[in-house]
């Protein structure tokens, strides 16, 4: 080849190469920045009074007295949104009847429990207020007036149970009846249907974003206890509030198209139709957000599923599974490098041991977590007297062994690097061989030890598959010992992701969690790095 | 160099010592290991979380696992754990094994949970049979055209044959006939929602408490599902979700009371919030 066409190929290959490295450090920014970023977001946001209201609640934490005069402040201006919804709801909605109904007969059972009756008796009654109740669920139903009628006056017709169940609890329900038999005589239910649905979407949007309404019943679960904690969020519930998306047919037999009409015209002319922009003007009034630097987020434990808190348990996790990995791998990586390299000549065995830790280097992290979960929770654990189960020892010794290839490959190249004359030097001055490999050769090749260590670090914190059988829950307490099973990051995450909706609900915790394990990785390779240059400066004489 | 080296070298001491020492400090509190079905994993979530604040329970520690009704099953049959959490009935063969290894497993129906079949919001098919359902399934009808919709291919989207979902509905709209290789797996209900509520022409089939605006639910036979229909067992995707233990729990143990919980009127209330349907009534 000629010379110009040498210099040709060549700067095609440097075009080529810094090609390539743009793609990497393209594609690391695509990869990573977004988790960074959205990541971020779980740690600094917009807080709302509700996240301060339930940081208050649920971790005992802030100025109660403040807290406390915040969501009064709030309450005061959401006040007038409920009683727009309450006046438009009386005549409508009856789903507030129907828990009262429902209320109504639980309490009546209680009351008959304290009552001194006879077993029969209690029986008897609680089944009629039973039956009572139900029939008036079937009025409530109905959206036609004479069906609904019809439901309420066989309630109403049973005069004789009336005078038996008087003085009762139970009473109320003929009450009720009467009452609910005027408001029928009063409205068309059969119009009732098409505010009903819209309505019942108007107060799910509320509760969304401003939570429920301190007269309300407290919700079971923990993450309806409290509206809209993040303004983001919030942002997401009030468009919810505000408009209405429907799919119409515009083209018969094509697909649907998506529209969407602000709520506020579907109730036009009735008392809801204010609601819409008092909310969207008072919004802020409402949920007064402030920017909030949460850094607890890395300490807390999560509640609900991820929903609130943070990640601390699965720090913690996190670094005792890996850490215990690399206490394990390390040793005996490096010494089965020493042999292999010092000891061993290339006899067929050590080949068989090469060509096995090759092999080891290629199996999929599963069958290491399957292999944990058959040797060492199934046959090991109940042989050394521990607990049955998962543990973190476990999770330990399947992660030391997934890393247990790449330190020994590491080490062995490490260590056959080291000049051979600093061998012969030590050798020559009457060192032993193992005095040799101890005080000479493991300090040179320390560097390269380090960095098969810094892989396989990143690689045991990030694994799930090994974890999932051997050491992670998904819900538990903060491990004390290294026989109790504990949450992991990167098992959280896939917990988050499958099963419940958390990932839909709370993105961000999801996204959080990532962040945290690139973090976490990223600060144990930093530390890593810095060791392994003072390292490399010490053996330079510096 | 020797610093290091010794302190690895201590470092491996304390661990082996560590994990010697603690497994008496371990027993200690009683601990209620749970493991199985992702399904049913929210309920058990709520349930735990409900349990940590409870006095009673201070000296209990639970953990839950979700990986699948068929490892919960497994766990509960190797005494790994002692609740397993699953969305389907156990099979013949693990009943056998249980009982070869000395394990009695008790159903307890903690709720019951509706499988609907979705399809994405913009499809204007309202509802099919189980017929249909069957030949979309099957790979007979591969557009939406032939259904009444529009001229679209039919996206099959359907959970890994080992989730308890996907046996309920291979039991139920498939019978004896195979599931069209066209099938899509995906491993969890999020993902079977979030891959019907981004593919135009897709079909799936999730439980009711991912029913959301995102996706809409077809009407099966006529009817839709919904709280009320489910529960009155008009609808006819349903199937009960279970809690397995070894034996009927001893009463008093946390065993029992976890056992129970959805019996009460707050597991009712959670069992509802988390979008199945509780058994009770209050």
């Amino acid at each position: 080849m000629n010379i110009p066409w040498r210099m040709r190929a060549n700067s095609v290959f440097t075009v080529v190469a810094l090609l390539s490295v743009l793609l990497i450090v393209a594609s690391l920014l695509v990869i990573l920045l977004p988790i960074l970023w959205r990541g971020g977001s779980a740690v600094v946001f917009r807080g709302t009074v509700e996240f301060r209201r339930m940081q208050l609640e649920q971790f005992q934490r802030g100025d109660t007295a403040a807290v406390r005069a915040e969501v009064e402040r709030a309450a005061g201006v959401r006040r007038h949104a409920y009683e727009i919804i309450d006046r438009f709801s009386a005549g409508l909605d009856t789903a507030g009847l129907e828990t009262k109904a429902r209320q109504l007969h639980r309490e009546f059972g209680a009351q008959l429990r304290n009552r001194n009756l006879d077993d029969d008796d209690i029986f008897d009654l609680r089944e009629l207020s039973g039956e009572l109740r139900d029939e008036f669920l079937a009025a409530l139903e109905s959206s036609d007036n004479a069906e609904a009628l019809g439901h309420l006056e066989t309630i109403l017709s049973r005069t004789d149970d009336e005078r038996r169940l008087h003085g009762t609890l139970a009473a109320a329900f003929f009450d009720m009846a009467r009452e609910y038999r005027d408001v029928v005589g009063r409205v068309d239910l059969s119009h009732r249907e098409e505010y009903l649905d819209s309505l019942q979407q108007v107060k799910e949007a509320m509760q969304n974003l401003l939570g429920p309404q301190s007269s309300e019943r407290l919700p079971a679960i923990v993450m309806e206890q409290y509206g809209a904690t993040r303004w983001d969020q919030a942002q997401q519930h009030l468009d919810h509030l505000l408009w209405s998306e429907t799919w119409v047919a515009v083209v018969p037999g094509q697909p649907l198209v998506k529209t969407r009409a602000p709520m506020e015209e579907r109730f036009a002319g009735t008392e809801l139709a204010e609601l819409f922009p008092y909310v969207r003007d008072n919004a802020e009034a409402m949920l007064r957000p402030e920017w909030t630097f949460y850094w607890r987020y890395f300490l807390d434990d999560s509640m609900s599923g991820h929903y609130f808190g943070g990640v601390g348990p699965e720090i913690l996790g996190t670094l005792m599974v890996t850490v215990l990995a690399i206490l394990l791998a390390l040793p005996v990586g490096v010494i089965t490098a020493a042999y292999v390299v010092e000891y061993g000549r290339e006899t067929v065995m050590i080949k068989a041991l090469r060509m096995c830790v090759n092999t080891l280097a290629g199996v999929p992290s599963i069958v290491f977590g399957l292999f944990g979960l058959a040797f060492f929770v199934i046959y090991l654990q109940p042989k050394l007297g521990l607990p049955q189960g998962s543990s973190i020892l476990a999770g330990g010794l399947t992660l030391s062994l997934l890393v247990l290839p790449v330190i020994i490959r590491a080490s062995e190249e490490a260590i056959r690097s080291v000049p051979p004359s600093y061998k012969e030097a030590a050798l020559a001055l009457g060192a032993s061989r193992f005095r040799c490999f101890v005080t000479v050769t493991l300090p040179a090749a320390m560097p390269g030890i380090l960095t098969g260590l810094i892989l396989s670090m990143s690689r045991a914190a990030g694994e799930t598959a090994p974890i999932l059988f051997t050491a992670g829950v998904a819900m538990g307490p903060i491990p004390t010992s290294i026989a109790q099973p504990t949450r992991t990051l990167a098992y959280s995450s896939y917990d988050m992701a499958v099963g419940d909706k958390m990932a839909m609900l709370a993105p961000h915790n999801q996204f959080g969690m990532v962040m945290t394990l690139v973090a976490v990785v990223l600060i144990l390779n930093i530390t890593a790095i810095i060791v392994r240059g003072r390292m490399a400066r010490k053996l330079r004489g510096r | 160099m020797r610093n290091l080296l010794r302190m690895i070298g201590w470092g491996v001491a304390a661990v082996l010592c560590g994990a010697l020492g603690v497994s008496a400090m371990a027993q200690e509190k009683t601990t209620l290991q749970i493991e199985g079905s992702t399904t049913v994993g929210p309920i058990v979530d709520e349930f735990t979380e409900a349990f940590k604040k409870s006095p009673d329970f201070k000296d209990v520690t639970i953990t839950v696992k979700k990986t699948g009704s068929g490892d919960g099953i497994a766990a509960l049959i190797d005494g790994r754990c002692q609740i397993a959490t699953s969305s389907r009935f156990m099979k013949i063969e693990e009943f056998e094994k249980a009982v070869k290894n000395g394990v009695m497993p008790v159903a307890h129906t903690v709720a019951m949970d509706g499988v609907c079949v979705v399809v994405h919001p913009s499809n204007p098919v309202k509802g099919l049979t189980v017929a249909q359902l069957k030949d979309i399934y099957t790979g007979k009808t591969t557009n939406w055209k032939d259904l009444g919709g529009a001229d679209r291919a039919i996206v099959l989207i359907s959970r890994d044959t080992s989730s308890g979902t996907y046996e309920s509905f291979v039991a139920f709209v498939m019978g004896k006939d195979k599931m069209s290789d066209k099938a899509e797996y995906v491993n969890a209900n999020p993902q079977a929602h979030s891959r019907v509520a981004t593919t135009e022409g897709a079909i799936g089939y999730v439980g009711l408490g991912f029913l959301d605006k995102q996706v809409k639910a077809l009407e099966i036979g006529g009817i839709m599902p919904s709280r009320r229909t489910i529960q009155s067992g008009k609808y006819p995707l349903s199937r009960p979700l279970f809690l397995f233990t070894n034996g009927y729990p001893d009463l008093g143990t946390p065993i029992h009371a976890f056992c129970t919980h959805y019996l009460s009127e707050k597991g009712e209330r959670i069992i509802d919030a988390k979008g199945f349907i509780p058994v009770t009534n209050y």
